[in-house]
């Protein structure tokens, strides 16, 4: 054997004794961790979770919740009244225009962003994209800020899309990405051949290879990572786990949410926010529609619009509509000129975001555009002031800073404040 | 989305100019190219210094074993082959580092690591745009690499790319280009970097800028920058430079998956295509203009030529900084300036005078990178052992800034799937079943696994950060549950049926994954292991299909494959056997470099 492998560490941790140093290594690695969770503010929560229903590609405005029939620039669609005086929506959102009370249209929505991923980037984050740091999106702030470090499950999933990360916060504080709903997520049934017995036996083993380890090296990452294995073995065997699993729901249920993925998606996230999961995302791609626009729109409609509602009703028959915030919006409009391939393009300068549930006042139709759906009317509404929304209503502080690994304070809402006229 | 940690709006202190390529010491007149080389112990001695000037001790050296594992993994990506491992240790001369080093910055795996890292760095996770070929970019770049063309020379083949992107045809799901030398006739696979920002000039503005320059003039794309020399105005102007490209269609409407064949040239204006955005105004109105006042407008030859030019031209502050520093953070964990990409006059370098020296030696030596290689992996500072020398030292990663201990990394996505597939041989298992070949399996695999580690290599990062999915895929995933499976073809099996005890069997498996022997305590315990299981009954064979709730959501390419292969049928001892090499596969030691 070639002694200077071991040799040194031996004597160092001769000199050391070993508990000592793992543990000060220990307590530094946590250290950062604890500090964060201690100065949480104590803001009043009216929200115990959030479910974003993430319209990738970004939806016209003016086809969904903003219509403008009778204009050369309105499209085909009909615009029908709702349960809520005065909000008229697409004639393809039929489920939710019945539960219009529930719902707050924001109309008056404005950014800058008008390229993919720096939009989709700052309306997850609140920032604009910047070289120099990865901002944390608002399930990143919620996992880091908010959740319970000793959960079975994820405190922050994903269902078909990656969402954004924790940046800053860390990878801990990413989402659990589900590729898809109405099954087990990957890797959590043990490989055949390998019972509980035996894969505790294996971990066992494995723990006493740790432990050397660590005490050779004297290595903190060593701890981290155990940490993270402790959570995914806890994972795996989670009985919460059959949140994942659609086939104890019934098929009246079942079929209310929509025979499709992001259906089922909008199922399992209830079911996740039944279990404690602090924030769900559940993704509805394919609105990036510069061709043949209104058909796939209202396609997509059709996908969208029993889901959402199905959701709505659920949350609210379990008594869970007024602690869950429920949010649905892309990353920008879409213009209101149709363009040669029958299709709209990208659009920032006025869109829409809806809110429901955990807080959030029904019924209400906030700010407008004009007659065409091409600019706000009135105040805009920022990114930044929505995320301040949605924040707040889950406890978050809009005014509480992080600081960042450069030593520069973020906050969660990027200086936005919560919109009051939303709010119960 | 990958991005630096840095600061742009840090506070600090008034805008400098960059010193000039070393401004501190006045250049020496040029001596015979060879004779002026840097040397590994010239590095040494100036870190030395560094280190008595700061009053800090390093740590010992890092034995053999420890050093060979972490060199083939930051030179090559892989670990050692079980017979390179036992040859190097058994080996006294005392030379034999400074041979290994040579014979990895010889081998052909070489070119296959730094064309994944290279690819990685420009082209991202996630470019696969139609008329993208990320199997022409990457044969492109393994055949400069293979040469060792120097690198200002791949820079300019980069920047200043013209020509045909693909051969067309269907999209290639592994890069079977990759190692078979060259591209095919007629195509330039390095256009399809300008292809991959064909519609957003300002972002490849930007990454040219970090990754070539190490210069973050990003920041100023929204703002002028508030403590840096950089306005909005400079942001523009040289991001013109990137806008004048026309694209020339080959092929028109090809069926859906073939790639889209695509002529890129040069443009002596701005590209009418992004006339229509809004937001690239100022772009298509600025005169191009590099990073220190040059003009780029008027040059013969391209704007994109001359920009080049002007990059890699030997008195840019920047560019053998920035290679240097990055090659320097990949080696000892970190950069003379931190982040390795965010030079600048308010993150000043620690050891400003080895950064100078080393970028005039990069310039002198003929932007050789294996040369840059040789002379910092064979540095004693690298071989410096991760161990704290005592509890006094036992510093938080982030305060170790003068390399005294090694710093201790994750594998990355490449160099964890490379290291899987040398201790198991589960290419071979699946080969033996006849499905797939390697190419295949190891683009699905990363298909499947690579958003895991979605992480950023270039951040600080000073603790373990890792993900549940990632354990959860180490722990339970088909890459572990085939590779740590007794089936023909793999090494497990070839292990069990090699003479010998269990010691001896244990030893192989020690060699094969942690690259080092095992302790007399370790071949003990694990002994005690297998005796152990032989007295417990075999699992019930588990159920097809999974767990309840239907099959899993994503296929895993190589899942079941172990079953199929009728590991269940394995004995007790085969049994325990599987259940070391599972451990030794998930344990630190093995997933981080160290």
């Amino acid at each position: 054997m070639d002694d200077r492998d071991y040799g040194i560490s031996r004597r160092g941790v001769l000199r050391l004794g070993t508990s000592a140093v793992f543990g000060s290594l220990v307590a530094r690695w946590l250290a950062p961790r604890v500090a964060l969770a201690a100065d949480a503010p104590a803001q009043k929560a009216r929200a115990q979770a959030c479910i974003l229903l993430w319209l990738n590609g970004g939806p016209s405005h003016i086809d969904t919740f903003d219509p403008k029939p009778g204009r050369t620039t309105g499209g085909p669609f009909k615009a029908i009244r709702t349960r809520a005086p005065g909000m008229m929506l697409s004639e393809h959102l039929p489920h939710l225009a019945e539960r219009g009370d529930r719902l707050a249209v924001v109309r008056s929505m404005s950014s800058k962003e008008g390229n993919h991923l720096r939009a989709q980037y700052f309306v997850h984050t609140g920032y604009a994209p910047n070289p120099t740091l990865v901002h944390p999106s608002l399930g990143g702030w919620t996992s880091a800020r908010l959740s319970d470090p000793q959960a079975e499950l994820p405190s922050f999933v994903s269902i078909g899309g990656p969402s954004f990360g924790a940046g800053f916060l860390g990878v801990q504080n990413g989402p659990f990405v589900l590729q898809k709903a109405g099954a087990p997520p990957a890797d959590v049934s043990l490989p055949p051949g390998v019972d509980r017995a035996r894969f505790d036996r294996r971990r066992a083993a494995l723990d006493a290879m740790e432990e050397r380890f660590a005490r050779e090296t004297g290595e903190a990452k060593v701890e981290g990572r155990r940490q993270v294995y402790a959570k995914a073995v806890r994972l795996m065997q989670a009985p919460k786990l059959d949140a994942f699993d659609l086939t104890s729901e019934s098929d009246a249920t079942r079929a209310a949410y929509g025979d499709t993925d992001f259906g089922r998606g909008c199922l399992v996230a209830r079911r996740l926010v039944e279990r404690g999961v602090k924030f769900v995302e559940v993704v509805l791609d394919g609105w990036d529609t510069h061709q043949n626009d209104f058909e796939r729109t209202q396609k997509l409609m059709a996908t969208l619009d029993p889901a959402f509602a199905a959701l709505l009703d659920d949350l609210g028959a379990r008594k869970l509509g007024g602690s869950t915030l429920v949010a649905c919006m892309g990353e920008f409009g879409r213009t209101p000129r149709i363009n040669g391939n029958d299709g709209r393009d990208h659009w920032p300068q006025a869109w829409s975001a809806v809110l429901s549930g955990g807080g959030i006042r029904g019924g209400v139709v906030h700010g407008a555009t004009d007659e065409d759906g091409a600019s706000v009317v009135g105040p805009a509404t920022s990114v930044p002031a929505l995320m301040a929304t949605m924040a707040s209503l889950l406890g978050l502080d809009p005014a509480h800073s992080e600081m960042t690994p450069v030593g520069r304070p973020i906050s969660v809402t990027n200086g936005g404040s919560p919109i009051r006229a939303l709010l119960l | 989305m990958v991005l630096a940690v840095a600061a742009c709006d840090r506070g600090g202190k008034p805008p400098l100019a960059p010193a000039p390529v070393a401004s501190a010491t006045p250049a020496p007149t040029p001596a015979p190219a060879r004779a002026a080389l840097l040397s590994a112990s010239d590095v040494d001695a100036r870190v030395r210094a560094e280190w008595q000037k700061a009053g800090v001790a390093p740590t010992a050296p890092a034995g053999d074993a420890v050093w060979l594992r972490r060199v083939w993994l930051d030179v090559v990506g892989t670990i050692p082959p079980p017979e390179v491992t036992r040859r190097f240790l058994a080996d006294a001369s005392p030379d034999k580092r400074a041979r290994m080093l040579d014979e990895l910055l010889a081998s052909p795996l070489w070119a296959d690591h730094w064309t994944a890292y290279w690819d990685d760095t420009w082209m991202g996770r996630d470019a696969r745009a139609p008329d993208v070929d990320r199997g022409a970019f990457r044969a492109w770049l393994h055949d400069v690499l293979a040469r060792n063309v120097p690198w200002n020379e791949v820079v300019t083949q980069l920047v200043a790319a013209s020509g045909l992107n693909s051969e067309g045809g269907a999209r290639k799901e592994a890069y079977v280009n990759e190692g078979k030398g060259g591209e095919p006739a007629g195509v330039n696979g390095a256009v399809n970097w300008t292809l991959k920002y064909q519609l957003n000039p300002q972002d490849m503005a930007g990454t040219a800028s970090r990754t070539l320059l190490g210069v973050q003039i990003q920041c100023a794309q929204c703002h002028d920058h508030k403590t840096e020399k950089w306005t909005q105005k400079d942001f523009q102007s040289f991001a013109a430079a990137f806008v004048r490209t026309r694209l020339v269609p080959v092929d028109r409407g090809k069926a859906m998956g073939e790639i889209k064949r695509v002529e890129v040239r040069d443009l002596d204006r701005p590209a009418p295509r992004f006339a229509k955005m809004g937001e690239l105004d100022a772009l298509m109105k600025a005169r191009p203009t590099a990073l220190d006042g040059t003009d780029l407008a008027a040059s013969p030859g391209g704007v994109r030529a001359a920009l080049a030019r002007w990059i890699t031209g030997k008195d840019n502050p920047w560019f053998a900084r920035a290679l240097v520093n990055r090659m320097w953070g990949h080696f000892l964990g970190r950069g003379f300036v931190d982040p390795v990409d965010d030079l600048r006059p308010t993150n000043p370098p620690v050891a400003p005078e080895l950064l100078d020296a080393l970028a005039a030696d990069f310039v002198t030596g003929g932007y050789d990178v294996k040369h840059l290689m040789k002379v910092i992996a064979g540095t004693e500072v690298y071989g410096l052992s991760a161990t704290p020398l005592s509890e006094a030292t036992t510093k938080a990663d982030a305060e170790v800034k003068l390399w005294e201990r090694f710093r201790v990394t994750p594998l990355g996505p490449e160099e964890l799937l490379n290291a899987l597939v040398a201790a198991t041989k589960v290419d071979a298992i699946v080969r033996a079943t006849g499905r797939m070949d390697l190419a295949q399996i190891r683009y699905k695999v990363k298909q499947r696994y690579g958003f895991l580690f979605d992480v950023d290599e270039e951040a600080d990062a000073g603790d373990y950060e890792g993900t549940i999915a990632q354990a959860l895929a180490l722990l339970d995933g088909g890459v572990t549950a085939t590779g740590a499976s007794v089936l023909p073809g793999g090494a497990l099996a070839d292990i069990l049926a090699m003479p010998g005890d269990d010691a001896a069997k244990l030893e192989a498996l020690y060699v094969r994954t942690l690259s080092r022997l095992p302790d007399r305590d370790e071949v003990q315990r694990w002994t005690a292991y297998i005796a152990e299981s032989q007295t417990t009954p075999a699992p019930p064979p588990s159920p097809r299909g999974g767990k309840k709730g239907g099959k899993a959501e994503q296929p895993d390419p190589l899942r079941g494959l172990e079953r199929r292969a009728g590991s269940e049928k394995a004995d007790a001892r085969a049994r325990a056997y599987e259940d070391v090499l599972w451990a030794l596969l998930n344990s630190s030691e093995f997933v981080l470099n160290h």
